[in-house]
């Protein structure tokens, strides 16, 4: 059996095993649903994501240990990661093959030479590493933006799963998908161009391995003298490494592509260096790296520069419940969209950059999109995280009971109403599916009752009984039988109206007026209003309210990030 | 796989590759092995160090605790006063370092009594030099912008020629502290830089009327070591200065009553919310210097809640006629 | 991709095989792995109908473990089921409410099926309705008509495939897959292995039961209704009982009040109910009964206060026998409120 062939073979097999993990992240118990499903395996393995959030918390938090073994493997035998087991990577090798396996040899090897750029992905992997290293400045984990794994996660789950959802009941929605949309095209596309584009010149990991791989026990290279230089190796080469004559180890992405093209059976993967010659390490001059590094120590201030950690903290972040407060989050997100994915009710999108540039991609929620707000007895956004930016957190810590009823229920934000839109407050009209929704207990959303005289609502009496009440002006006729119109007469009492036709207003049985109004005598029809306020100390913020109000466009209820529990310095409240 | 039939295999090179491997592998994993956490972040943000303030209050003296001293001239009173209590020996030591801490918390001018009286401050620098003291600084976390406080208030100008350093405040000066069994002070952060390094903490504060608190004096003055959006603490605004008074233990408080803010503190604004009633108290015992002080402004010790709940939690007594106040004339 | 003349070795083919197996045994892994989960770590999710339920707060109190109740010959299958007021439905849909409105706290469901026979199975549905008298008062009101007394348990019925008793708070319905022998038998087996757990005092619990004369009662007609008695809301906790005189059956009633003014003021308001909702006042011999007899479309009605009671004759069909019972009744209540 060929080893290209196990190549492929573990290719499709990864690449399938990734696209089920994304398949099957939606809660439920079902096969096809997330059970026991290792979902975050790939993010675990992926080393950038380990070291990212080693450097920036100085933990290497639980599951991504799983990258020790990546680390070690690579190593150990080289890049095989890259040529085997990344999605991402397989999908620009499948893309480059198919592009490209029609055109001549010759042209195939000027693809796969090597170029220089392809020292760009050791500025980025410098870059981003940088912009994390240095507490006593500032940090940052950026490695998500361009970090293979959550790259492809983000893309299968907010874009490609959804778009093919549509067919079914379970629509997705996902804000600002287009531009993970469009930065994944891109780069699948620019395989046309030239293969392994992305893995060639942008990836960080790939560079990360690159690197790691130095001392690699076994690599690529000529095992006797003799080579023709045909050139027949560099024809399928993925990694642009130039296998005839100086390789260079750092870009072989172990495909073994050479080994099975050369008809001289000269390459092989071997312990020995190969006799041709081998450049070992990365393409950097010291210069660049001390430019890269540089640049990313102080692209963070300079970012913070906005102050969108401090006090020009953008009010419309409300983070998933468990999520640590800003900054340490920012240290910890890798921006892959698990969260996002497994939410029930879709209210977990991808933020933009409203907030600050590192907000770009973290969860944000959007009460508006969805079916509810957030959940109340929901924990599942935090038991997907990779990297402990949103906590796994206990049903009892989120809802504030048993040990933590102390503590209380962890907010999210709380809500406003908006007096100047709300139904009940500026347009006279009854109300209150705020309150009625409000899922917490005693309701964190309560009403005063209010009763306002309605437009045309001041009448005069033709002729009136204890039960009915004839009036000179014409009415529209069941206008206020709804049963939240009453009617006042001169005394200040009150009825309510049970019917009405175009003269004629029906009271209530069994009640009458002590004043029956006389013929000219004044009446008024008054509408029951239940005016919503939001009682703050016992407001989660968790969007129910906001997402089924009735004024749909910008709601009458709206929750802002005043109050979150997970930050201090946000507190609506001394806590009593 | 390999076929090594042509040339020699380079066995010096293969080991060493082959240890740098090893090394390399034992090095992640000694890394992983450092740093794994199964437990992940906390709920709260209590991560951060934890820093309390050092206790700078001197030995008890009895009868040497409080001393009051009219009189017109500051720079007088305040030697007096500070005689009284045993001079500046008592609480400078030679070759120490002094923290001055007054209310500089407004971008007022001095005659409008929002803020601590320049001469004052520069009189108590003379004197901590006076005593020995290696390096007296003076700094506070005001509410307006500190620059302007600083100049404005006449402060700054007076105290570096008297030979203090300004230290202004900065983010790397506040750290997140907990008052052990404190309730509202919990994990935030505190202005505590400055007072990291000294051994002598002394505050200075005029007689204020306040809105919200009833009155500004000693006590009220370290409300200035807030950081955050320390606002919020209006809520409660008595629980707040109480804690405050465990938390800051001084060694000497000194409290301007010469021109007293009657009404509409603290930030006055006209002349005629002053009042000349020409008292210096000087204190170890801050809750008895404020209980004095609110004498001054016409207000009895059960107007100001803040008092009891601080000689609740031990910050000091209400009583101060039981420490036997030292009194005093200058003219 | 091939190349023309690569020949492929055996070591490049154990290689490539070892890696196979690798790649086979971390699917294998993730295979199982898949299986072991715990859906409470995702909070309450929706789960189809049926499925256990995992609880999110630890209970005080033991949960009554089913699974060991197993007959001879029976094993259990599937897991015990946990349901709660608010996805009681789930299981037994519209009965769901009336087991709620009467105290309804916990239900758990096991099933258990015969070793050798497939299609010989039960369900044992322990229903924790939070009191003695909640569980008396479900077991009672669902009562049905086929019922044969179980002895020689108290407050035990079986049919031909099921058996019904109450068990301290829990009310037990044990229901076979087949109207056999042996599937009674080892319903009785698993029902005896039940009350050997609990033994309760019925008598201080029910004490209303016994306020009930023997004579011409039917044995085990004896109902609770908690609220809502004969369609009136004012009675509420209410026993029942048939009696049979000559051919005809009359229901009597009772309900403890808390005074005797509490009682005769929900007497009165339930006779004017009776009379709003069209029943006329007849004419009685008996001096005690003046006022309280009425005619309901052709059925008796008494209802009258005793002591702290509210007693009397429910549907009778005629008023002799109604004034019969009615008059042992108010006997018993009074002689039994000279105890108190």
């Amino acid at each position: 059996m060929k080893i290209v062939q196990t190549r492929r073979i573990s290719q499709i097999f990864f690449f399938i095993l990734f696209v089920w993990f994304c398949i099957v992240s939606t809660v439920g118990e079902k096969f096809q649903q997330i059970r026991g499903w290792p979902i975050n395996w790939f993010l675990q393995l992926d080393p950038l994501a380990a070291i990212g959030t080693a450097l920036t918390t100085h933990t290497l938090y639980r599951g991504l240990l799983w990258a020790l073994a990546t680390i070690c493997l690579t190593i150990i035998f080289g890049r095989f990661f890259c040529g085997w087991v990344c999605p991402f990577g397989s999908l620009h090798h499948f893309t480059g093959y198919l592009g490209n396996r029609k055109k001549p040899a010759a042209q195939k090897i000027r693809l796969n030479k090597y170029r220089k750029a392809q020292c760009i992905k050791y500025i980025v992997l410098v870059f981003v590493l940088a912009m994390a290293a240095f507490p006593s400045i500032a940090v940052t984990l950026q490695t998500g933006l361009l970090d293979p794994l959550p790259l492809i996660t983000r893309s299968f789950n907010l874009v490609l799963l959804p778009i093919f959802d549509i067919a079914s009941a379970a629509e997705r929605f996902y804000e600002g998908a287009w531009l993970i949309l469009a930065i994944f095209l891109t780069a699948v596309l620019l395989n046309l161009v030239i293969p392994r584009f992305y893995c060639r010149f942008i990836c960080p990991l790939g560079a990360l391995f690159g690197v790691l791989g130095r001392f690699a026990i076994w690599r690529i290279g000529q095992n006797q003298s003799g080579c023709g230089h045909c050139k027949l190796c560099e024809k399928s080469c993925e990694g642009g490494c130039e296998p005839d004559g100086n390789i260079r180890i750092s870009e072989c992405v172990l495909c073994l592509n050479c080994r099975d093209d050369c008809e001289k059976e000269i390459i092989s993967y071997q312990r020995q260096l190969s006799l041709a010659g081998e450049i070992t390490g990365p393409d950097i001059s010291r210069r660049g790296f001390v430019l890269s590094l540089a640049g990313g120590v102080f692209a963070v201030p300079a970012v913070r520069l906005s102050n969108k950690l401090g006090s020009n903290w953008y009010h419309k972040v409300i983070r998933p419940p468990g999520a640590l407060a800003e900054e340490e989050f920012l240290s910890r997100c890798i921006k892959c969209g698990q969260c996002m994915r497994i939410c029930p009710t879709n209210v977990i999108q991808p933020a933009g950059i409203d907030g600050g540039l590192e907000n770009l991609w973290t969860p944000v929620l959007n009460n508006r999109i969805g079916s509810s707000g957030c959940q109340l007895n929901c924990t599942a956004c935090g038991q997907v995280c990779p990297t402990s930016a949103i906590r796994p957190i206990t049903l009892s810590e989120k809802l504030g009971i048993g040990e933590f009823a102390e503590a209380g229920p962890i907010r999210l934000g709380t809500a406003f109403v908006d007096r100047n839109r709300c139904l009940p407050w500026a347009m006279d009209k009854p109300c209150i599916v705020c309150q009625e929704n409000c899922p917490v207990s005693p309701k964190a959303i309560y009403t005063q009752e209010c009763f306002n005289t309605v437009r045309d609502g001041f009448l005069t009496v033709r002729k009136a009984t204890d039960k009915r009440i004839e009036t000179v002006e014409t009415l529209v006729p069941g206008r206020f039988a709804t049963g939240d119109y009453y009617c006042t007469n001169e005394g200040g009492e009150r009825l309510k109206i049970v019917a009405n036709t175009e003269n004629l207003l029906e009271l209530t049985k069994g009640e009458k007026f002590w004043k029956i109004p006389g013929e000219g005598g004044k009446i008024e029809v008054q509408v029951r209003l239940q005016r919503p306020f939001i009682d703050i100390e016992k407001c989660i913020g968790c969007g129910v309210c906001e997402h089924e109000c009735p004024v749909i466009g910008k709601r009458a209820i709206r929750v802002f990030a005043e109050g979150e529990t997970r930050s201090a310095d946000r507190r609506l409240l001394l806590k009593s | 796989m390999s076929k090594e039939n042509d040339v020699k295999f380079d066995r010096r090179e293969f080991i060493s590759r082959v240890s740098k491997a090893g090394i390399s592998v034992a090095a992640a994993g000694t890394a992983a092995y450092l740093l794994y956490d199964g437990k992940g972040p906390g709920p709260s943000t209590g991560d951060k160090k934890l820093v309390t303030l050092p206790d700078f209050s001197v030995p008890r003296r009895d009868g040497q605790t409080i001393s009051i001293v009219t009189g017109p001239d500051r720079v007088k009173t305040v030697n007096k006063a500070i005689e009284l209590l045993g001079g500046i020996e008592r609480f400078v030591r030679p070759g120490e370092t002094v923290a001055i801490k007054p209310n500089i918390a407004f971008a007022s001018p001095p005659m409008l009594g929002a803020t601590a009286n320049p001469e004052l401050v520069a009189e108590v620098v003379r004197l901590c030099y006076r005593g020995g003291a290696k390096k007296v600084y003076v700094t506070d976390n005001p509410i307006n912008d500190p620059a302007s406080c600083f100049t404005l208030s006449g402060i700054g100008k007076a105290a570096s020629e008297a030979g203090a350093e300004i230290i202004m405040p900065k983010d790397g000066l506040f750290k997140n502290t907990t008052l052990a069994g404190g309730r509202l002070i919990k994990n935030w952060p505190i202005f505590c830089g400055p007072f990291e390094t000294v051994q002598r903490l002394i505050g200075i504060s005029p007689v204020k009327d306040h809105h919200r608190a009833g009155a500004s004096m000693a006590m009220k003055n370290w409300y200035g070591l807030l950081g955050g959006r320390r606002n919020i603490f209006h809520q409660d605004i008595n629980t707040i200065i109480a804690e405050l008074a465990i938390l800051v233990r001084p060694t000497l408080v000194i409290l301007d009553g010469t021109s007293v803010m009657m009404t509409n503190g603290p930030t006055g604004g006209s002349v005629s919310d002053l009042k000349q009633a020409n008292t210096l108290i000087a204190s170890c015992d801050m809750v008895a210097a404020d209980s004095y002080g609110c004498g001054l402004l016409g207000r009895q010790v059960l107007d100001l809640p803040y008092l009891a709940k601080a000689e609740k939690a031990g910050a000091g007594t209400t009583n101060y006629e039981t420490l036997k106040p030292k009194i005093a004339t200058v003219s | 991709m091939a190349s023309a003349g690569h020949r492929v070795k055996s070591p490049e083919t154990v290689i490539s095989v070892g890696l196979l197996v690798i790649l086979f045994l971390i699917g294998a892994g993730i295979f199982v792995k898949q299986s072991d989960f715990d859906m409470g770590r995702f909070g309450i999710v929706t789960v189809p109908a049926g499925l256990p339920l995992q609880q999110a707060e630890a209970e005080e109190e033991e949960k009554p473990a089913l699974s060991s109740l197993a007959s001879e010959g029976f094993e259990p299958f599937s897991k015990t089921e946990f349901y709660k007021p608010e996805n009681l439905y789930e299981k037994i849909n519209g009965k769901a409410p009336f087991y709620i409105e009467s105290g309804f706290e916990e239900l758990s469901a096991q099933r258990f099926v015969n070793k050798n026979d497939q299609s010989l199975w039960m369900e044992v549905y322990v229903y924790n309705m939070g009191g003695v008298r909640n569980a008396f008062s479900v077991y009672s009101v669902q009562r049905r008509a086929e019922a044969e007394p179980f002895e020689p348990m108290r407050f035990a019925y079986k049919t031909s495939n099921a058996l019904y008793f109450v068990h301290g708070k829990y009310y037990i319905e044990l229901v076979g897959s087949a109207e056999s022998e042996e599937m009674l038998k080892a319903i009785a087996e698993v029902a005896r292995k039940i009350r050997a757990k609990l033994a309760v005092d019925y008598d201080t619990e029910i004490a209303e039961l016994s306020l009930f004369p023997q004579e011409n009662l039917v044995s085990d007609s004896m109902k609770l209704y908690l609220a809502n008695a004969f369609g009136f809301e004012g009675l509420s906790n209410t026993f029942t009982a048939r009696y049979r005189i000559a051919d005809v059956t009359v229901t009597a009633f009772l309900s403890r009040r808390a005074d005797s003014n509490e009682a005769e003021a929900v007497a009165e308001s339930y006779r004017k109910f009776l009379i709003q909702n069209g029943a006329v006042r007849k004419n009685t011999s008996q001096k005690t009964m003046e006022g309280k007899v009425m005619d309901f479309y052709g059925t008796t009605e008494i209802v009258l206060s005793v002591g702290s009671f509210v007693a009397g004759v429910h549907e009778a069909e005629n008023q002799e026998a109604a004034e019969k019972v009615a008059e042992i009744l108010i006997n018993k209540l009074n002689s039994a409120n000279g105890n108190e």
